[in-house]
């Protein structure tokens, strides 16, 4: 029932932006629903495997803007196999086939072909951004395809994505007619790039804002290139290696006087320390600095680029600052927002580290500090209590310590306490890692405080079921739950199964669920995917349900087991029965475990269809799980559904 | 990825139960102080070290710590660089080397040696006594009569030469003392 024509609502709608609220919105009534899908154009998917790509297309025909999310997180620590899966082709032959004129296209962790990144330059006359992050699979022959064949591209926004180099001067397909670039991300390239070319195509980029270079382009180029674009906000270098006496040099110093704009600097993928001196006058500008892949420089001269720095807003870094250093950091950066200090010397060879010193010395100094991932030595529960006190803005708070199960070396306790202190001083948590020696207790702390968390990872913690049960029970707007090598097993994971379907995804490895656990899970779930990751064929899964399971990972999903999983990914089916169970040899589709003697394939089962229960209308949706609610991006066909 | 058979058992026992007080850094290296020296004289990146040690308590070096895989082999990388200049550098080391019992030092060039035994060798020409390093064991020696080699290492940490690889050694050794066997 609506006061205000259909396209008044609609303009009303404009105004809303975020993912959450549009979903809310769309749950109201049918007409809304409908408003609000007819004019969508930004849409974000966190899981690729939650829905397909033709029931995207189907609610949101108006589709500029996809986010597309595939592999686990843990999948950027080498605990996913390469196969398993996040595969983008099906998406964009699917948008090629439609009307949907794509614009953007943002990918994080999936499996990139040059296939795809073809198909999508020929398909979308509109194309306008191309950003990929921890992506996979694709060569230079694709970003050539990108370049010569966009002629549109505003944005190339390549982030520590592995890629092959073909060596192609793919540089160079862009063609002379193509000025519109504003932002162009290069640098995780590994190969040689055409100098000339680059150049050239940043002369030609008046709109030019953003530039990241990859290695190969060393400092002469870009004193040249930065002759071109003195506009830059954003700027990466490649290599930044000279000799500070040479002409070269001299002429980089001049000419980066002249960028006044940039605010934001990283790279330095290799350096020579003495040349820093260079950019210590564009820092009392910047307000972004990353430094986190040059462990060339030392403690000493990241100082002396720092001090200079009092903008900072968000600040990477490796830790051979030193504790001292961030001390520098403290009485510096006022206005620092997020920190993120790396390790140098992840092998502990008895190089430069962190410790609580340094922590504490940020929060104190840095009142806006809200955003933290911290690498360090050692932390102390006294340490983190201060920390929680100075600092209680944290969204995300994330601390590794080397040795994950080290406990406060001061008192020989857990560090319950001091992660304690965090979710109960930091309201509005939202994300949250844990390391060092962990008891259920710090569990117990996060069920109880951490009302707004989202996001938890867990590594070695804890001492039994109780642990993550405290986390199940009490975080109610948990959507992803990633735990490796902890004592949780299958009475935590069975508790309440029903919880699951309001997450995104959990994540259990090294942990102490078992395959009878997992199949009991996934019995009549038909909105999970419980998936089991089986390399080297460890689980033999015509016997022992005690059998531990490696890895297991599941996610709520609208389409059912996924067609594309390899050969060592199981996925527990819904309609199992019994304890005889039988291996599925099919080659085009994933292995599932029915009856024994049963064949079932995927389409007799009926999963290609639409797999919503009859009766379960909108109406209903909202009343059973309204987080869920609002994370489904698309439902299927919901006909004289809605009251 | 090579797995860590025949040393394995010796990583864990000096890893759990060091003789001398480390910090945990030490702990760590001496898991992967196996395979350092020939990944480094091959110029092969450290993170492809499997280490069986911890791979049940702390994981592997693939997957701990939680960085990401471009990240992990810069540093492999910035490493192994590192190794690699100090090799080709002319330069040299001289660190102080005290006997014990002997209140004037001498001075030592340790990058002018290619390892343990030239450098023991050295030294036991210097102060006219014979030094065992901690694995011989082809002298059933008298405590009494001999010597050990220790050095002060970055971190001001008193610790036996011997443990490490040469380059790793090279890296953070400061100064050096030779004490009584009996001591130790």
């Amino acid at each position: 029932m609506n006061y205000f024509p259909d396209e008044v609502i609609e303009h009303v709608f404009d105004f809303i932006t975020s993912h959450k609220d549009r979903n809310a919105v769309s749950l109201v009534c049918k007409s809304w629903y409908k408003i609000e899908r007819m004019s969508r154009q930004i849409v974000f998917i966190g899981n690729c495997y939650a829905i397909s790509p033709e029931g995207v297309i189907a609610r949101f025909p108006e589709l500029k803007s996809l986010t597309l999310k595939g592999k686990p997180h843990f999948a950027d620590f080498n605990l996913v196999p390469h196969d398993w899966g996040g595969i983008l082709y099906p998406w964009i032959e699917a948008f090629a086939k439609s009307r949907v004129g794509l614009e953007e296209l943002r990918l994080k962790r999936m499996v990139v072909s040059d296939e795809s990144l073809e198909l999508l330059s020929k398909s979308f006359v509109n194309f306008k951004a191309l950003v990929l992050v921890s992506c996979e699979g694709f060569s230079t022959d694709g970003l050539a395809a990108v370049a010569a064949n966009c002629r549109f591209l505003r944005e190339l926004d390549l982030q520590e994505n592995e890629v092959e180099d073909h060596r192609g001067h793919w540089i160079s397909r862009f063609p002379e007619s193509c000025t519109s670039l504003v932002s162009l991300n290069l640098a995780c390239l590994k190969g040689e790039i055409n100098l000339s070319a680059l150049e050239r195509l940043v002369a030609r980029s008046p709109n030019l804002k953003s530039l990241r270079l990859s290695r190969a382009v060393p400092l002469d180029a870009l004193q040249k290139i930065l002759m071109r674009a003195p506009q830059l906000v954003d700027l990466g270098t490649g290599s930044f290696v000279h000799d500070p006496a040479s002409d070269a040099y001299n002429k980089l110093k001049a000419t980066i006087l002249k960028c006044k704009s940039i605010k934001s600097l990283s790279g330095f993928l290799e350096v020579a320390p003495r040349c820093l001196s260079a950019i210590h006058p564009i820092c009392h500008n910047l307000t972004s600095l990353n430094l986190s892949y040059a462990p060339g420089i030392h403690g000493n001269d990241l100082i002396k680029l720092i001090q200079h720095c009092r903008k900072l807003e968000r600040l990477w870094i490796l830790d051979c600052i030193g504790d001292k250093g961030l001390g520098i950091v403290a009485s510096t950066c006022k206005e620092l927002q997020e920190l993120r200090v790396f390790p140098s010397d992840p092998y502990g060879v008895g190089n430069a580290a962190v410790t609580e010193e340094g922590l504490v010395a940020i929060s104190a100094g840095c009142p806006k500090l809200h955003s933290l991932l911290y690498f360090c030595q050692q932390m102390t529960n006294a340490a983190l209590i201060t920390v929680a006190k100075n600092c209680s803005n944290f969204t995300r708070f994330r601390l590794c310590i080397l040795d994950p199960t080290r406990p406060d070396p001061v008192t020989m306790q857990p560090l319950d306490e001091g992660f304690g202190a965090i979710v109960q001083s930091c309201k509005r948590l939202r994300r949250l890692s844990l390391s060092g020696l962990l008891t259920d207790r710090v569990f117990l702390y996060i069920g109880m405080y951490a009302e707004q968390l989202e996001m938890l990872s867990i590594a070695f913690a804890g001492d039994s079921d109780k642990g993550m049960l405290y986390v199940l029970n009490g975080c109610k707007k948990l959507r992803k739950l990633e735990i490796r090598d902890s004592p949780f097993g299958d009475t935590a994971l069975l508790t309440d199964v029903g919880k699951y379907e309001t997450m995104r995804s959990l994540w259990m490895s090294s942990c102490e669920v078992t395959l009878g656990g997992c199949k009991t899970l996934a019995k009549n779930r038909p909105m999970l995917n419980v998936e089991i990751i089986n390399e080297d064929d460890q689980i033999d899964f015509s016997s022992d349900d005690r059998q531990k399971v490696g890895k297991m990972y599941l996610y709520r999903t609208l389409v059912g087991p996924r067609k594309d999983a390899p050969e060592f990914v199981w996925t527990l089916s819904r309609r199992w029965v019994g304890t005889d169970l039988v291996k599925q040899h099919n080659s085009n589709s994933s292995k599932f475990l029915t009856m024994a003697g049963q064949e079932k394939s995927q389409k007799s089962q009926g999963w290609s269809k639409n797999p919503v229960p009859s009766g379960w209308n909108c109406h209903n949706i909202g009343v059973l799980s309204k987080n869920y609610c609002t994370r489904i991006i698309g439902y299927e066909d919901l006909k004289g559904t809605m009251a | 990825m090579e797995v860590a058979d025949h040393s394995c058992s010796s990583s864990i026992d000096s890893s759990n139960h060091p003789p001398f007080p480390s910090s945990s850094s030490s702990v760590v290296s001496s898991n992967i102080k196996r395979d350092l020296s020939t990944d480094l004289r091959l110029g092969l990146s450290i993170h492809n070290n499997d280490d069986c040690s911890t791979s049940t308590q702390r994981g592997d070096g693939f997957d701990w710590p939680p960085i990401k895989p471009l990240l992990r082999s810069r540093l492999a990388d910035n490493y192994v660089q590192q190794q690699q200049q100090r090799h080709e550098n002319s330069a040299s080391l001289f660190v102080k080397v005290y006997m014990e019992g002997i209140p004037i030092g001498r001075k030592l060039d340790v990058y002018a040696h290619q390892g343990y035994k030239a450098l023991i060798s050295t030294l036991a020409h210097m102060f006219k006594t014979s030094i065992v390093l901690p694995d011989s064991d082809d002298v059933h020696w008298n405590r009494e009569k001999h010597h050990v080699l220790t050095y002060e290492d970055k971190e001001g940490d008193w610790m036996m030469v011997g443990d490490v690889p040469w380059e790793l050694f090279l890296t953070t050794v400061k100064r050096l003392k030779i004490t009584r066997a009996d001591r130790c």
